[in-house]
């Protein structure tokens, strides 16, 4: 019997793995700044994370009675993981990496039924969970002056923990909320580790922009979530920065401290956990840039995506629902 | 040089045009068998009219268009009608379709009617019947009749042609306007001078150089004809897409393209139209292009309407057992379960690709709305919001986000990184959206036609009270016309009044009778009702008592009583009856003989009154008609005068 396949009998060789592949490969260079600037603990969060998450998979995917091999080879899981890793501080230990992908592949993906069906983003979703119960654990942040050595750092990942406090590091978007009374001006001279500090998520942020056009290039993704992101933060940055920018951080601090270049190409263009449509995708979009810099400007976290990636996750069906583009040939 | 726009989605497959060798018609021998469908159009399909046996020659007209919306169908061929029946025909689904199936006798002489005209001496009616009589429908897919879209009462100011082409494999108008551009650019002109103050674009994709060469070269002296070329990009061809590509303006929803003021055609039906006009050829060849790598000698072919595709792969030397066969582009086509199936007016191509070519997908993964499919829609549509709708069967809400706009282009799901068969989705989803469209209409229908009923119903049940209403009125009227006649006689309500307070007055001054005695019946029918009063009153009397002692009611004794007492007058008065009866000489027997008598005469004179021959009957019939009628009027007015003489037969005495 000749099976009969339906129209088209063209494809234009697109595959799921394919784009996986090359969101991995666009955040190698963000990968690499990270580890030149804050050391080898991201490259061990990065290898565990991924060692985990797919024994997660492939566990839950035994449970489920689903075809292994073919469904661990669509590389959703490692990009999860990566993306994770690469959110989580570099001098996260073993078990922090371990709970936030436990959360993040168990339950922010297969208990919602798997690739594509999990409403929340599952990198953030490890991550926030991470963030409310372990929460000095997930701000250490090594300063790039506390450089350590690879021994140092597999040490730390493995718990055997030196001075907390002399490699701990208020990040700078932290340090520009706690102001104490100073003008930013006068805290950055105080503290010229926050400017080095600053230069190095410069750099950071500038590799995930790379990568991030590079992916856009490519057609990965459409440049409506992360232009409506970047311009949406940058507009509240704009308008609040300029009327007192000796309390509030500047245009380029919101835009190039913190996660924003990881998050507006690589997080929010998860296209699962998005509204769908493009126009939908710009509300989307625009509606974390707003969240991250109303908590990072007001709230009490130093850095906000989580949170805005998943509030804004949970508004995606009714954003879909009044997104839904005109029909062809309508009157306007 | 034209401004031109673009429209929205699109995708850019690998174009496989040069291995059919466009430019270049190839010629097959007759085949034997010819099997022509009645309907290879949209719209009604044509009605046969001729007979298993009869001969027929080329371009004779076999079976007639049914309505506008329609197209006749004529003999490829001349030969013999062997069969007209169901056969299996070009479908996905292997349906079968009423065919006419020819036997050629190789002769291919064409009918005698068959004849070259010249244009300038037609009428623009002529022009229009030639058109029609052709049974030219659509040739480039879709085979809407082209007769029905020319017959537009919408002002056209654009004559949009269709040579875009702008499937993959396809090189069928390629051929067609390389080979006879002098046809496409007459039968343009044709069209051009029906429609009046239009002017002509031919768009052709950039990917046929030679094409637009050749037609450009056929143009030069036809200022109102204008080559337009337009950038590859499937489904550029798509007539919505088409216009937009070329205007800038999108056909309105639910609309067609003559809101727009423009008429579009295909370059093979205008050439259709070319040879059905100068030539009085009808519609009964093509073009097809025969390709893949699975056909040793691929190309473009002339092949008779009817030719099996069969029988055209064995000509070309195609590899069909381990290769599935696809009738139509990539993007569009549909893979035939049969290849023992005709060729039609609309057939383009035949793709016999191997394994390696078009790969049957991989199974599909699961949907990561990656949105690629809704950068690639033309219709604009979201199309991983269809597909979700149409898997969790959501058919209300699918039709929300324009599912009927779809246009089944295959772009959406030729970019899917996780090969979903979305097409597949949308055609199951637009199938049941139409079912339940259709069940929705017979329901309505149904509660329509109740409502009628029930309000016509009423409406009888009104009209007998209005006529029992005017009756009424019509006789107070003629009550009140006899008393305005003889105004000395008494008010006959004042008088039965009178006459009521009289008897009250006796009967409280006369002392009080035995029931029995007071009402001395004054004639038969008041004896009967008398009797049956009794007999009632018995009946309940003797239930109330019988309730009563079930009950265990005290006073019991005083039912008795009067069920005694009821008894007794109950035989009294049927005494009475029967005395009376017998004193007047009645027989309750005879009467319902009589009353069965007169109620035959009476039905025998409303059937003969009803059956009463028309104005236009014969004089003998009418006088035979009253002659029957007055015997049987007769004959009631015997049985009604016998009838009251039982009934009454003291009056009859009187009288």
């Amino acid at each position: 019997m000749m099976t009969l396949f339906s129209s088209p009998h063209l494809h234009g060789g697109n595959r799921s793995q394919r784009l996986m592949l090359l969101v991995l490969a666009a955040a190698m260079p963000g990968l690499l700044t990270q580890i030149y600037w804050f050391g080898y603990g991201t490259l061990f969060n990065v290898v565990w994370a991924i060692l985990v998450g797919l024994l997660l998979e492939a566990g839950v995917l035994a449970l489920r009675k689903r075809p292994l091999g073919f469904f661990l080879k669509d590389g959703s899981v490692i990009v999860t993981c990566l993306l994770l890793a690469l959110a989580l501080p570099p001098l996260a230990p073993w078990w922090l990496v371990t709970v936030a992908t436990l959360f993040a592949v168990l339950f922010a993906k297969h208990l919602y039924g798997g690739l594509g069906n999990n409403p929340f983003n599952p990198a953030m979703a490890g991550y926030a969970i991470c963030l409310i119960a372990f929460p000095a654990s997930m701000t250490v942040w090594t300063s790039p002056e506390h450089y350590f050595d690879l021994a140092g750092q597999w040490q730390w990942f493995w718990q055997e923990r030196g001075n907390i406090d002399a490699i701990t590091q208020a990040t700078p978007l932290d340090a520009m909320k706690h102001l104490q009374g100073k003008t930013i001006n006068e805290m950055l001279s105080a503290n010229p580790s926050v400017v080095h500090y600053a230069d190095a998520m410069f750099w950071v942020n500038t590799a995930y922009l790379a990568g991030g056009l590079a992916l856009l290039a490519l057609k990965v993704f459409t440049w409506h979530a992360p232009g409506a992101m970047l311009a949406s933060l940058g507009i509240m940055a704009g308008l609040f920065g300029a009327g007192e920018p000796d309390l509030y951080a500047s245009f380029s601090d919101h835009l190039f401290l913190g996660a924003t270049m990881l998050a507006a190409f690589f997080i929010i263009t998860d296209p699962v956990t998005s509204a769908t449509s493009r126009k939908g995708k710009l509300i989307f979009g625009a509606g974390i840039g707003i969240l991250v810099y109303v908590i990072r400007t007001w709230g009490s976290y130093p850095d906000a995506f989580a949170f805005a990636v998943l509030l804004m996750n949970l508004s995606a069906p009714l954003i879909d629902q009044y997104s839904k583009p005109k029909a062809y040939g309508q009157q306007p | 040089m034209r401004k031109l726009f673009d429209f929205p989605g699109g995708v850019h497959p690998a174009q496989n045009k040069q291995q059919s060798n466009p430019g270049k018609v190839l010629e097959l021998p007759l085949p034997q068998r010819l099997l022509v469908p009645l309907s290879q159009h949209i719209g009604a399909p044509a009605k046969p009219v001729v007979k298993v046996g009869e001969q027929v020659q080329k371009g004779q007209l076999i079976a007639q268009a049914t309505g506008f919306i329609s197209a006749s169908v004529h003999a490829p061929s001349s030969g013999t009608i062997s069969a007209i029946d169901a056969f299996p025909v070009a479908h996905a689904s292997g349906l079968e379709a009423m065919c006419i199936e020819l036997q050629t006798d190789g002769q291919d002489t064409w009918h005698q009617d068959i004849g070259s005209a010249d244009a300038n001496t037609l009428d623009d009616q002529q022009i229009r019947q030639r058109m029609q009589a052709a049974g030219i429908a659509g040739m480039g897919g879709a085979g809407f009749p082209s007769s029905a879209k020319l017959a537009t009462d919408k002002p056209i100011h654009t004559l949009l042609i269709n040579g875009v082409e702008c499937e993959p494999y396809i090189t069928a108008d390629d051929t067609l306007m390389q080979v006879h551009s002098a046809d496409i650019i007459a039968g343009a002109n044709l069209l051009l001078r029906l429609l009046d103050q239009a002017k002509c674009i031919i768009v052709i994709e950039d990917n046929k150089p030679q094409a637009i060469t050749v037609m450009q070269q056929a143009a030069l002296e036809h200022t109102d004809i204008e080559i337009l070329v337009i950038p590859t990009k499937y489904p550029s061809g798509g007539e919505k897409q088409l216009i937009e590509n070329v205007t800038g303006k999108q056909v309105p929803k639910g609309g067609i393209p003559a809101d727009l003021g423009i008429l579009c055609q295909n370059v093979a039906t205008v050439k259709a139209i070319n040879d059905a006009v100068y030539l009085g050829q009808p519609s009964i060849e093509r073009i097809v292009t025969v390709t893949g790598n699975g056909v040793k000698q691929p190309g473009n072919y002339r092949i008779r309407i009817g030719t099996s595709v069969d029988y055209v792969l064995q000509q070309c030397q195609a590899e069909t057992h381990a290769n599935p066969v696809i009738l139509g582009g990539p993007m569009m086509g549909f893979q035939l379960p049969n290849t023992q199936v005709p060729l039609v007016k609309t057939s383009n191509c035949l793709i016999v690709p191997d394994p390696q070519e078009l790969p049957g997908k991989d199974t599909s993964m699961a949907c990561i709305r990656c949105g690629q499919c809704e950068v690639a829609c033309p219709a604009q549509l979201l199309p991983q919001q269809l597909y979700w709708l149409a898997k969790s069967d959501a058919f209300d809400k699918i039709e929300q986000y324009n599912l009927m706009d779809c246009i089944e282009c295959g772009a959406c799901a030729y970019v899917c990184p996780s090969q979903i068969p979305l097409v597949q989705h949308y055609r199951y989803a637009k199938g049941m959206v139409r079912q339940q469209a259709a069940e929705t209409r017979q329901a309505e229908h149904a509660k329509l036609r109740f409502e009628s009923r029930e309000q016509r119903l009423l409406d009888e049940v009104n009209a007998k009270e209005e006529r029992r209403k005017a009756r009424a009125a019509a006789a107070a009227a003629a009550q009140a016309a006899k008393r305005a006649e003889n105004p000395g006689a008494e008010d006959p309500v004042a008088a039965a009044k009178a006459r009521l307070a009289e008897k009250k007055a006796a009967e409280a001054s006369a002392p009080p009778k035995k029931a029995a005695e007071v009402q001395v019946p004054a004639n038969h029918k008041d004896l009967k009702t008398a009797a049956a009063i009794v007999r009632t009153k018995l009946k309940k009397a003797s239930k109330a008592f019988a309730d009563a002692q079930a009950a265990g009611h005290d006073n019991t004794d005083k039912l008795q009583a009067m069920v005694t007492e009821l008894e007794q007058r109950s035989e009294a008065a049927a005494k009475a009856l029967a005395d009376f009866e017998s004193n007047m000489g009645l027989d309750p027997e005879a009467e319902k003989l009589a009353q069965v008598a007169w109620a035959k005469a009476n039905a025998q004179v409303r059937k003969l009154t009803k059956a009463a021959p028309d104005e236009s009957a014969s004089d003998t019939e009418k006088s035979e008609h009253q002659t029957a009628l007055t015997a049987a009027q007769a004959t009631l007015d015997q049985a009604k005068a016998h009838l009251d003489s039982i009934k009454n037969p003291s009056q009859e005495a009187k009288s």
